[in-house]
């Protein structure tokens, strides 16, 4: 009984630096579904922005035509050379360029942030939840 | 004392009535050049187990990535493939794409194939964009393009679609190392121009490449 109860205090003793680490330990680990990833914003953020941003669809041309945040530009990997003109033509240097795709698990919107801060387009965001975080919204 | 003997032969027989795709190679690395255009990767495999087992779902990772199969039940011991074709499209650099198999034998745990493709950047444009601000002095502005060491590939000619906004190209180190010098002779309002870089590479159909100004 000595020993059970001596165990007990040797694990509330550890659980109080465990837990003052795990809230101010700067490299601490996300511990839900809500982190962000580098360049990720959140759509509550996104539209505090307001008209200065500049959306770009990345998803595919079928996908864009069918539906889209409104004034989206069509901007992705598989026929750059057509569509980054057009996205130029679209663009200001003065706005927040957002890019999505379809969910969280598609990576099309990180590699088209990637590509336009690799042209000298910037700033450049990337949509958390992309499509289906949108529309869940409306 | 039968009844035990009896559930222990079932389990037996239970445990061991199973299908299972065994891949010969689940995970595949290729090296390729932007003007290929695709890459098309096999993944051979073979069931294994003892009951026939069906392939309910092929996914991708990346719009990117086709996968596709001619069949979707397959016999014990009998063997089959998926291609996956990767369009390269714009893309440059390490690319990692996913294919996701889901079976009848598992539903809740789909077999993850990996298609890693290393894209060598054969010309390198750097930087793909130049900008000036309506107003500011017509200073103009330079384009660095690199060709890789081992790259067949010469730059022959540059051209801009736009009159107003002049590309010049000169070569700096020859094959190798070139330099597009951009000059807009009226910065008062907007406009821009595209800067086709003409190549003699491959020689069937050499490929253009592409550089933009803007005045914004």
């Amino acid at each position: 009984m000595m020993s059970l109860r001596q165990a007990v205090l040797i694990l509330l003793a550890a659980l109080v630096p465990a837990g003052i680490s795990a809230l101010v330990n700067p490299r601490r680990p996300p511990w839900s579904g809500d982190a962000l990833l580098p360049g990720e914003e959140k759509l509550k953020t996104v539209l505090a922005w307001g008209p200065k941003v500049l959306w770009v669809d990345a998803r595919s041309q079928n996908e864009y035509e069918a539906e889209r945040v409104p004034g989206a530009v069509l901007l992705n990997l598989e026929d750059w050379d057509r569509l980054f003109p057009r996205f130029l033509d679209r663009w200001s240097p003065d706005q927040k360029i957002v890019v999505y795709c379809s969910a969280s698990s598609c990576q099309l919107s990180h590699e088209v942030a990637k590509r336009l801060e690799q042209s000298g387009v910037s700033p450049v965001y990337i949509l958390k939840g992309g499509w289906e975080e949108w529309k869940a919204a409306r | 004392m039968r009844k035990p003997v009896f559930f222990l032969l079932l389990s037996f027989f239970a445990a061991s009535a199973y299908g299972q795709l065994v891949f010969e190679q689940p995970e595949q690395s290729f090296k390729a050049k932007p003007v290929e255009g695709s890459i098309v990767a096999k993944y051979r495999f073979t069931n294994t187990g003892t009951v026939s087992v069906k392939i309910e779902n092929v996914q991708t990772s990346c719009g990117c990535t086709t996968a596709s199969l001619k069949k979707t039940e397959y016999a014990p011991g009998e063997s089959g493939e998926i291609e996956a074709r990767f369009t390269i499209g714009g893309r440059i650099g390490k690319q990692e794409k996913a294919i996701l198999v889901t079976t009848s034998d598992a539903r809740e745990k789909p077999i993850q194939l990996k298609l890693l493709v290393d894209i060598e950047d054969q010309i390198r444009i750097q930087p793909e964009l130049v900008l000036w601000r309506v107003g500011e002095q017509a200073d103009p502005k330079k384009i660095e393009v690199t060709v890789a060491d081992d790259a067949p590939v010469k730059i022959v000619s540059v051209l801009s679609d736009n009159p107003s906004i002049k590309a010049e190209l000169s070569e700096l180190k020859p094959g190798k190392k070139y330099e597009i010098q951009i000059t807009p002779t009226d910065l008062s309002r907007q406009g821009g121009a595209t800067i086709l870089i003409h190549t003699d590479y491959p020689p069937q159909n050499p490929q253009t490449r592409y550089a933009y100004a803007r005045i914004k």
